[in-house]
């Protein structure tokens, strides 16, 4: 989760998060490169002694200055593009979860083997235990298993919601009619937490979203006990 | 008490507000090498021609050019490292998951041996 004034990302708990990552680091470096040209043109400029008004063109300085942009962009473009198709991919799921957004709760649908489905609600601040996170915790929460490839299909039941989890690099709207597809995987067990991105009402920030990556044997445990609950 | 000295460490110094050099891998030594270049570069100027502003420009693209070469060097170096370690995990799980049967990867090389007539 993030942490109190957290400015960057969250660790990234999947591989196409780190790739974004490492996308974001290197988007950033030729951003801080080309701040620090136009900081130095411009002291460069207020402290000269050339004020010659009458120069009308100059064939080098425009060559470098279109030629020297479109490198730039083509230099952020190559590896954002990369990573474009590589979201896209299709990695054969090993399960398949609806997440269904209401106001002001999720509620998640494993139907691949048994019908189970269980809602999730934010746990409220008065009845939070010490150690748990304010406005970020669920009764109930998504449990997957872990190095697996899970496919979230996202919808709505009333208003526009977002499923985001921003560890694992993942955000999908869920809209009222239509089915949206995600596709992740864990690298390592844990929580990873997120909250509704898209307004929805009264209690938009109150409908928060807790994945639980765990071991294989531990998920078929859980589903065993959820479906005996049930 | 741990929690808040893990809030020191990750406030780090932002260059310009926004690269956190700290925390950004390669971004340290990209830095670095950038300002060692750009003072190599326009020191060196400086000393051939006695031209200050010349020299600070020259210094200045100095720093540009080492930084980025710095910088794609280290990255190029890290992606190759993240993808053998992507192989390395992937063998050993596979190792770990076929072992014993027809798909082990160490089966492979006993396969290819040929095998003398009984």
């Amino acid at each position: 989760m993030a942490h109190p004034s957290q400015l960057g990302f969250q660790d990234a708990a999947s591989p196409v998060m780190e790739e974004l990552l490492h996308f974001h680091d290197h988007a950033l470096m030729i951003v801080f490169l080309i701040s620090t040209l136009v900081l130095y043109i411009i002291l460069a400029m207020v402290s000269t002694k050339l004020t010659n008004k009458y120069i009308l063109d100059s064939q080098e300085i425009e060559i470098i200055w279109t030629v020297l942009p479109a490198i730039i962009l083509i230099l952020i473009a190559l590896p954002s593009l990369r990573i474009l198709y590589l979201m896209d991919e299709i990695n054969d799921p090993h399960l398949t979860i609806k997440a269904m957004g209401h106001q002001w709760y999720w509620s998640y649908e494993y139907t691949d083997y048994e019908a189970l489905g269980f809602d999730s609600y934010m746990i409220p601040t008065q009845d939070l235990t010490p150690g748990q996170f304010r406005l970020l915790e669920t009764d109930h929460r998504m449990v997957i298993p872990v190095e697996s490839p899970i496919r979230v299909l996202v919808s709505a039941e009333d208003v526009l919601h977002s499923w985001a989890v921003p560890s694992l690099g993942v955000k999908m709207d869920a809209v009222p009619g239509r089915l949206n597809q995600t596709a992740f995987i864990t690298s390592r067990p844990g929580l990873f937490y997120g909250q509704c991105s898209e307004i929805c009402g009264a209690n938009h920030s109150f409908m928060p979203i807790v994945v639980e990556a765990v071991p294989l044997e531990h998920f078929e445990n859980w589903s065993s006990l959820m479906l005996e609950d049930a | 008490m741990s929690g808040e000295e893990e809030e020191s460490k990750n406030k780090g110094f932002r260059l310009l507000g926004i690269l956190d050099v700290q925390n950004t891998p390669c971004a340290r030594d990209a830095i670095l090498h950038g300002a060692g270049g750009s003072l190599a570069a326009g020191l060196l100027h400086f000393l051939a021609t006695s031209r200050v502003k010349r020299s600070f420009d020259v210094g200045f693209a100095g720093f540009m050019l080492t930084t980025l070469g710095s910088w794609f060097y280290c990255r190029i170096n890290n992606a190759k490292l993240r993808v053998q370690q992507r192989m390395i995990q992937d063998g050993m799980k596979n190792k770990v998951m076929y072992e014993g049967t027809v798909l082990d990867p160490t089966n492979k090389s006993r396969a290819e041996t040929p095998s003398s007539p009984s």
